[in-house]
């Protein structure tokens, strides 16, 4: 198992390295002053000039330059936003809160909706449930998703007027970040108001929780299907029938828990398509996360944001698909069993 | 009052080569407390009686019996519901391939720990520590010695024959009245067979258990077992007491299993050939007409495709045309 974990590290820190220097050769192309697009001062003093010139090694060849660059940016040096002169760090991890909170309750969603969903569509025998579900599913899967935000929004929003459509919370509240997550910033904050601005953060996520949710959800029904019907069929699920056992308990405590090793399995790969879409659904919704930061950031030509956030949000997929996989190996002791063969 | 008694037993197969009898009219009774032997070769269907009988059949099975009774209800009119609670409770199975029918996902010692009988008079907090020690009390019956390195492994860590005592164990612990033990020592040494086979036959005795013992091996059946069914490429051939069987096979199948048996006294020439019927066990889609054993028989005819109805006299049963037994036999198929 160690040299397990001094693998994944490795191929964690090789990935990063490769990003990194994709960053640094795209860095040089951009149309402007290298200096410019490193550290984002457009009209620099010559005591910034020198700096930055010391800083990024720009007098030295392109080794020592990606050398200094690495050590810049994981430094936490991002430069500064060209569109408003802060520190790009500070943007990054103001707006990347948001996008966790919106992240994690779609994920959340998605799970909790999408396995028993799945297992009863494994178990169910009737023709009608079992393709209805499917259709369904399917019918999910290849919606755009920017399709359904706006046209979700016309519905709920603009028609209906039952949930706002942009935003996290209403400008009424004023609420301290603690942690950045609003729905527990607002729990936390000692206003009079918390219990109404928390409702009110809870409406404004419906919506682009639902649009985001919907691909990840109509990917695990489908996953946990397809594993249930193959783990029903096991010699193992035929012999705890053979003991007695109630259906029930034979699906919540033999099936399930080998069927959802799959599923674990299938949203390490599905990381980097959901965060693209959480990008387009941030857009659609004003979501202030890291998504509409980034394309704002393309549409003013902001350098250093647009190397910020690919690097950011880069590396948090890297780190996550990773993770998902140690865990998935932690948890799983079948896949240990390869493991327990080969060390 | 027969504790099992099945009546021409027909299992039906959907392959892709169309519809196959894999078990024909087989008949089969269990005594309460028998040690009952079924000897065939693999593939002729002991495997798929088995789970008829205990109620967890494939997907593409079609079942029909005549009669198919369970100490006196009839199990083919039982809903799964019910069959469920049969499971297990009274009807226990040791299955043939252990180390796949252990949930690989969870530790072997939850699953024995399920598989023990709940105490109902016991407060629910005590319940765990008492059905642990039940279980480990069970394993060291099955002979496993270490039970709490056992307890906390999960299946593929342990050996075949490791995984085969704790599904034993799991078997005996709510002590059915019929066990059926499929191949419960195929991949055991012979210590541990002989182990496993007296722990068997002292529940038998102690217990009043009925075994229906399933094996490819005559001469360790023929050992432990009261009652003797062959079965060859799903009909059986003839059933009987184990002593009688051996001493004077009616069909010529079991005279050829009785007599092709090797003989290790050392008599046999070095590389001589092994005495055999001609031929191979056939493929399931390639099923003789009528009696299956027909072109390898040494006694066949031209009147042997037609299915031979099981004759009895006294308490030994056959299916053939020409038995080696001279007076003529009371047909059975109405009783």
């Amino acid at each position: 198992m160690g040299r397990y974990l001094l693998r994944r590290l490795n191929l964690f820190l090789a990935t990063s390295l490769v990003l990194i220097a994709v960053l640094f050769i795209t860095t040089g192309y951009f149309p402007v002053d290298k200096q410019y697009a490193l550290t984002g001062i457009e009209s620099p003093t010559l005591q910034q000039q020198a700096l930055s010139r010391d800083e990024f090694k720009l007098d030295s060849n392109g080794f020592n330059q990606f050398l200094a660059y690495t050590e810049q940016r994981l430094s936490g040096n991002l430069g500064l936003s060209v569109t408003s002169q802060k520190p790009v760090i500070d943007e990054l991890t103001q707006v990347l809160p948001a996008s966790f909170e919106l992240a994690i309750v779609a994920g959340l969603l998605a799970i909790l909706l999408g396995v028993p969903l799945g297992v009863l569509a494994s178990l169910s025998k009737n023709k009608i449930t079992q393709h209805s579900i499917m259709a369904i599913t399917l019918t999910g899967y290849s919606i755009p998703v920017f399709w359904l935000g706006l046209t979700l929004s016309l519905w709920f929003g603009v028609e209906l007027g039952w949930l706002p459509i942009s935003g996290r919370i209403n400008l009424l509240y004023e609420i301290e970040p603690i942690t950045g997550f609003m729905l527990i910033d607002t729990l936390l904050s000692d206003s009079i108001y918390r219990i109404s601005a928390f409702l009110d953060a809870l409406q404004h996520i419906v919506l682009p929780a639902i649009t985001l949710a919907v691909l990840p959800f109509t990917v695990v029904v489908r996953i946990t299907r397809a594993a249930m019907l193959h783990i029903m069929n096991e010699p193992y699920i035929r012999a705890a029938e053979a003991r007695g056992l109630h259906t029930g308990t034979i699906v919540l405590r033999h099936a399930l828990p080998n069927a959802l090793i799959p599923v674990l399995k299938n949203m390490g790969l599905m990381l980097g398509t959901f965060a693209s879409y959480a990008m387009i659904v941030e857009v659609i919704f004003s979501w202030p996360g890291v998504g509409s930061w980034l394309v704002s950031g393309i549409y003013q030509r902001d350098y250093t944001v647009i190397q910020g956030g690919v690097l950011g949000v880069a590396l948090i997929i890297i780190f996550f698909s990773i993770l998902i996989e140690v865990l998935h190996n932690a948890i799983n002791p079948i896949s240990r069993k390869e493991i327990y063969a080969a060390n | 009052m027969p504790l099992l008694d099945i009546r021409n037993l027909t299992i039906e197969l959907d392959t892709p080569h169309g519809r196959v009898k894999a078990l024909e009219r087989v008949s089969l009774t269990i005594n309460p407390g028998e040690l009952h032997g079924l000897v065939g070769e693999s593939g002729s269907g002991r495997s798929l009686l088995a789970r008829a009988i205990l109620g967890v059949p494939g997907h593409n099975w079609t079942i029909t019996a005549d009669r198919m009774m369970w100490d006196g209800q009839n199990l083919m009119e039982m809903s799964s519901k019910q069959r469920r609670n049969l499971m297990g409770s009274e009807i226990a199975m040791i299955f043939q391939d252990p180390t796949s029918s252990l949930d690989p996902a969870i530790s072997v010692g939850s699953q024995i720990i399920e598989a023990m009988p709940i105490d109902k008079s016991l407060p629910l907090w005590k319940r765990g520590r008492v059905r642990r020690k039940i279980a480990e009390k069970w394993l060291h019956k099955v002979g496993i010695k270490n039970t709490d390195k056992v307890m906390d492994s999960y299946a593929w860590e342990l050996s075949e024959g490791e995984c085969q005592k704790v599904m034993i164990a799991m078997a005996v612990a709510n002590q059915p009245r019929l066990l059926i033990a499929d191949e419960p020592t195929d991949s055991m040494e012979l210590s541990t067979q002989a182990q496993i086979f007296r722990l068997l036959s002292k529940l038998n005795q102690l217990q009043n258990v009925s075994i229906l013992l399933i094996s490819h091996e005559l001469e360790t059946l023929s050992g432990w077992c009261d009652q003797l069914t062959v079965l060859y490429c799903g009909q059986v051939m003839e059933s009987g007491p184990t002593s009688e069987l051996i001493a004077q096979p009616f069909h010529p199948y079991t005279k050829a299993l009785v007599e092709n048996a090797p003989d290790y006294s050392g008599e046999l020439p070095h590389k001589s050939m092994m005495q055999t019927l001609p031929g191979s066990a056939p493929a399931l889609q390639h099923l003789p007409i009528g009696c299956r054993l027909g072109p390898r028989c040494p006694q066949a005819q031209k009147k042997c495709v037609s299915q031979p109805s099981l004759c009895h006299k006294k308490d030994r049963y056959f299916a053939c045309h020409f038995p080696y037994h001279n007076e003529p036999c009371n047909d059975d198929t109405s009783s």
